[in-house]
């Protein structure tokens, strides 16, 4: 019984501990307007996680597509999606919006 | 008007190509209620992309954050278990086809399991089906002055890859069984070991495995980007920078699911396909 209330309050602190981390993670607002990213550079921390909050101000749907690492989101038209980013190593990281590859263009900066 | 047609003949091409392998399959194991599933899974697929497409318009905060990649999860990872099961199907068929066995085949048992011919339709159909819905309603919001070009290339798109899916059921229909059934069989390997891959990256992408440097990079040889890479990348799950996980998974399918079709056994009297001896 008591073991099973210690892995009770584990379980219960670990996930109180993932969520805190999770607010903590810094906020990174991006937005699309008339099919472009801005902004088009974006810099984060290298090694710690982040949250792209991205607004997409145009009429139809788009999609935040990176290659490496894979990562697609769809934001539908005039709405706000939060991106739960992995940690990434510095380096450069181009990404597009895929309906509209041609203009809306920008890349993650990790340093 | 091209470039659009390019992304939803991309996006359809791969449903197209399992439709195709598949109602060729069920004509030439003479399996013809599948062909009912099939199409009905199909329908549904597309219905279930519209829903999901306008659905996804119609929720938000952490619904919208992470349902959708949630259920893109789910999908890849139901397709390939479909599309695995199926290719061992066939190989059963085949190894009792060599055996001159092709007319014992149980057809009572066989329409118990043709429901999941039908899921694997819309699986297939549904997987690019709601991005695809995203994107044409994408282009025609903003469709005005003079989009609609893009519109009907869109458009021409997908009925383009309907067509390469009807070319593929006609060819099948030519081939000898023995020739269908080896060259689909591998071919539906390579793109489940693809998706499987593919799915190992979302989930790399939503944190949730960990992250790691590309093995190698061949970008320079043919992008992602490019009209070959995206076609390569459907077909055989092609990367021009895949990182270790992917790698690892996509030769742990190949290999296991390889020996699993392929290895010499005495034909097995498995479910479905077990001859029946007079």
């Amino acid at each position: 019984m008591r073991r099973y209330v210690a892995l009770v309050a584990l379980v219960a602190m670990s996930v109180g501990f993932a969520g805190a981390a999770a607010a903590a993670d810094p906020e990174l607002p991006l937005v699309l307007e008339k099919n472009r990213w801005q902004p088009d550079v974006i810099k984060v921390k290298a090694g710690a996680p982040f949250v792209l909050v991205i607004t997409n101000k145009d009429k139809g749907p788009e999609e935040f597509d990176m290659a490496t690492p894979r990562i697609e989101k769809v934001i539908p038209a005039g709405k706000t999606v939060r991106l739960k980013m992995p940690a990434l190593k510095p380096g450069k990281y181009p990404f597009v919006g895929e309906y509209h590859s041609e203009t809306a263009k920008a890349t993650i900066v990790a340093e | 008007m091209g470039a659009t047609f390019i992304v939803t003949l991309r996006e359809a091409f791969e449903a197209a190509l399992i439709l195709g392998i598949i109602y060729s399959y069920l004509e030439k194991v003479g399996a013809r209620d599948g062909v009912r599933y099939l199409t009905r899974g199909g329908i549904l697929g597309l219905l279930a992309s519209v829903g999901m497409g306008i659905g996804v318009s119609y929720v938000s905060g952490p619904l919208l954050d992470v349902g959708p990649d949630l259920i893109a999860i789910v999908v890849i990872f139901a397709a390939v278990g479909l599309l695995t099961w199926h290719a061992w199907w066939m190989q059963q068929h085949a190894r009792l086809i060599r055996g001159h066995m092709q007319h014992r085949i149980d057809q009572a048992r066989a329409a118990n399991r043709l429901w999941v011919v039908g899921l694997i339709a819309f699986t297939a159909v549904f997987r690019e089906g709601a991005e695809t819905v995203l994107f044409l309603w994408g282009i025609m919001a903003q469709a005005g002055g003079g989009g609609w070009g893009s519109v009907v290339g869109g458009v021409a798109g997908i009925g383009c890859a309907a067509a390469l899916g009807w070319a593929i059921f006609r060819g099948g229909r030519r081939l000898s069984l023995q020739h269908f059934f080896s060259v689909t069989t591998v071919f539906i390997m390579l793109l489940a070991a693809g998706l499987f891959s593919s799915g190992i990256a979302r989930l790399q992408g939503m944190g949730l495995l960990p992250l790691s440097e590309p093995l190698w990079n061949t970008s320079w040889l043919l992008s992602d980007g490019s009209i070959t890479g995206g076609f390569l990348s459907g077909l055989v799950g092609y990367r021009s920078q895949p990182n270790l996980p992917e790698v690892c998974a996509y030769i742990a399918y190949v290999v296991i699911v390889g020996v699993l079709l392929f290895a010499r056994r005495a034909p097995v009297t498995v479910g479905l396909v077990s001859p029946t001896r007079s």
